[in-house]
């Protein structure tokens, strides 16, 4: 039962991981009707620039601490939404109208490039995050049931950045605005809505908090390479669609069952069964529920 | 007319071409190859065995080449990836090595010791321990390494008369090595009466090992020999320290560098043991001091891994090989090393090898992780 409990907290600790970068994915899904493969490489451009900003903050203080994790996050959000942003510009705009293959073959090329930059800027060997910038205490719940204060603090960032988005686009002008613009763009335009604005609005938006969500697992992890995009990216990507692909909460809650469903398989059968049990279910919830857990069946456009 | 002078001049064009094939092979670099992973998950070790190849072809050539001729290093990156093995090894063929050292990791070392051996060239694996390589009949397929079944041997006994555990966890990455690592250890502990109650393996591509070793944690092992790479023994190490486990780790001869505690964090790899071929600086024969100096000369950094000066060992096998038998013939060298009995090695005493080109005797030790996260050779070790 404790071990249970554990494994739940292991779990949904990575599957706020999943979350985090499938944010992304949706968010881009739901105004663009595309999906941005080059998400998964602009998180892994998170890890590297948040480790080149701790490095040399505290190579010019002389010490590291908590303290200096603000502003290069920051940084990070900021670089990241300029990388986005530009992607979007010289890499997807100019092919809005050439139907949906061209887009698509266009983000691959956009995660290869990336990947490619990372690999030849930063060299293909293992990066370590600078030790001692991340709590190492831990919570004992129960006698073997510990949640460590990383996990604490990973679990109340994703949290409160989900709630924050969610927020804005319910909440606010601009987030109105957006999920016009996801339902038709011609009549959004109609509206008076600035479609090119509201879609750069969304790539700023979304590969910020991906290549924060990257600064995090270089953090929480310790260390990483160039495939990190892949990796965390094609799970996020698969989490978006077992929400509904559109759908923000949908999309915290397929990273969380996801994380959820791979931990128990591999912590209750074998890590080298975990892939397959996590997709057999991703199927069948796929079969009964084509459009994903939350996601809505639209009528199609006319 | 024309036809007539062109017949003539295709005549003897084929005529010199019969020449051609007769020039004394002799006049160019003799050339050798290192198929080696300079990026990807093994680039640390990589690059530092390139370093230390480099080190010894420099010095060769310094000192006046072998038989009168330079040495050229020809230089391929597998990124220890089996598909990208085979490539590179197909190129360094073409290119007209009489000698390969390579490559680090047994996945990639398989499928380039077919290619290696279909072209009749020496072929020489530093560091890769997997007990299947040598099974295939190759004759010019050397390891200056050890077996991977005689360190499954050492761990057992390790764990049962160091440790003394009784019931043990085994865990790999499904890699040929360290598969083939786990199956030995598992089948020794078994003959030697230890429990091996947990036996798995992780997916190398994962980050996040928290559900296995939550699974560990409760499964009240005495030890448990992971018998992967660095890159996964170091994120081991570091997630049962934050999960505030308390687990024996040992670990195999892939996890002994300083990579490991990097990744891991000092405080989480300290207590940890790992069994391993002797570090360079517990190598105790002159031809090793000299070594360890001149690495340090030139690079500014101690030789820190035991596959560095595994590749130099190497190395020094074909040089060795070349001078003794005045040759550059493939089929020559491997016929004398073959016979070869007590040379002098950069890691000890070569005693020689067996007929299927496995190096006879054995020298693993353990070390431990000290607080200050250096590897220290143990005070016990298990019997021979």
């Amino acid at each position: 039962m404790q071990q249970l409990l554990q494994q739940l907290i292991n779990g949904i600790t990575i599957g706020s991981f999943y979350a985090l970068v499938a944010l992304g994915y949706t968010m881009v899904y739901g105004v663009l009707k595309m999906i941005n493969f080059a998400h998964g490489g602009l998180f892994m451009w998170g890890a590297y620039i948040g480790l080149s900003g701790l490095s040399f903050l505290i190579a010019r203080l002389g010490h590291g601490g908590p303290v200096i994790m603000a502003p290069v996050a920051v940084i990070v959000m900021m670089t990241i939404a300029l990388f986005g942003v530009l992607i979007e510009r010289v890499a997807y705009r100019p092919l809005r109208s050439a139907g949906r293959l061209a887009p698509v073959i266009s983000a691959l090329g956009a995660a290869f490039i990336l990947e490619s930059l990372a690999r030849n800027l930063y060299g293909a060997s293992w990066k370590t995050y600078p030790p001692g910038l991340v709590p190492t205490g831990r919570i004992v719940l129960l006698e073997n049931v510990r949640i460590s204060g990383m996990q604490v603090l990973v679990l109340a960032v994703s949290f409160l950045l989900m709630a924050a988005l969610y927020l804005f686009v319910y909440r606010t002008r601009i987030g109105t605005a957006m999920r016009a613009v996801s339902l038709d763009h011609e009549v959004s335009r109609l509206m008076g809505i600035d479609v090119d604005r509201i879609i750069a609005t969304v790539f700023l938006i979304g590969p910020g908090l991906g290549g924060l969500a990257g600064m995090i697992v270089g953090l929480y992890y310790g260390s990483f390479d160039f495939t990190l995009g892949w990796v965390f990216g094609l799970k996020a990507f698969i989490s978006a669609i077992l929400g509904g692909i559109g759908n923000i909460p949908g999309a915290m809650l397929g990273g969380m069952i996801l994380g959820i469903i791979e931990t128990l398989g591999a912590g209750y059968v074998s890590p080298q069964w975990k892939d397959v049990i996590a997709y057999v279910i991703l199927i069948l919830i796929l079969i009964f529920r084509p459009t994903g857990l939350l996601g809505e069946r639209v009528a199609e456009k006319l | 007319m024309l036809r007539k002078i062109l017949l003539i001049i295709f005549g003897v064009m084929l005529i010199l071409s019969l020449f051609a094939g007769c020039r004394p092979r002799e006049a160019g670099p003799i050339k050798i190859g290192a198929e080696l992973p300079l990026t990807g998950d093994y680039a640390y070790e990589g690059q530092g065995m390139l370093k230390s190849i480099q080190l010894l072809v420099d010095q060769t050539n310094a000192a006046g080449g072998l038989l009168g001729r330079k040495v050229e290093l020809l230089v391929e990156d597998d990124a220890g990836d089996p598909g990208q093995a085979s490539q590179v090894a197909q190129k360094l063929v073409d290119a007209g090595v009489i000698a390969v050292i390579g490559a680090y990791n047994s996945s990639a070392t398989e499928p380039a010791s077919v290619i290696y051996n279909q072209a009749g060239i020496l072929h020489i694996t530093p560091s890769s321990t997997a007990t299947r390589l040598t099974e295939k009949g190759f004759k010019r397929f050397f390891r200056v390494c050890f077996l991977d079944d005689r360190q499954g041997l050492f761990a057992a006994k390790f764990m049962k008369e160091v440790l003394g555990a009784q019931k043990i966890g085994i865990l790999h990455d499904n890699s040929t090595y360290a598969q083939g690592l786990a199956e030995h250890t598992k089948r020794y502990a078994e003959e030697l009466g230890l429990n091996v109650a947990f036996y798995d393996a992780i997916n190398p591509a994962d980050k996040d090992f928290t559900p296995i070793l939550t699974r560990i944690g409760g499964a009240g092992l005495d030890a448990i020999y992971f018998t992967g790479y660095h890159a996964q023994g170091g994120l081991l190490l570091k997630q049962t320290g934050d999960l505030g486990l308390k687990l024996q780790w040992v670990m195999g001869n892939a996890c002994n560098n300083p990579e490991l505690i990097q990744i891991a964090g000092v405080e989480n790899a300290a207590g940890t043991y790992v069994t391993t071929e002797p570090l360079p600086k517990d190598v105790n024969v002159p031809e090793a001091k000299k070594y360890v100096e001149d690495f340090k000369a030139r690079y500014g950094e101690e030789p820190a891994s035991v596959w560095w000066m595994m590749a130099a060992e190497a190395f020094n096998v074909i040089r060795y090989a070349i001078e003794q038998t005045k040759s550059t013939d493939p089929a020559v060298l491997a016929e004398f090393l073959h016979q070869a009995k007590n040379i002098n090695g950069i890691t000890g005493p070569i005693l020689g090898w067996d007929e299927k080109g496995d190096r006879l005797g054995t020298i693993h030790v353990a070390y431990v992780i000290n607080e200050q996260g250096e590897f220290i050779l143990h005070p016990q070790q298990p019997s021979p």
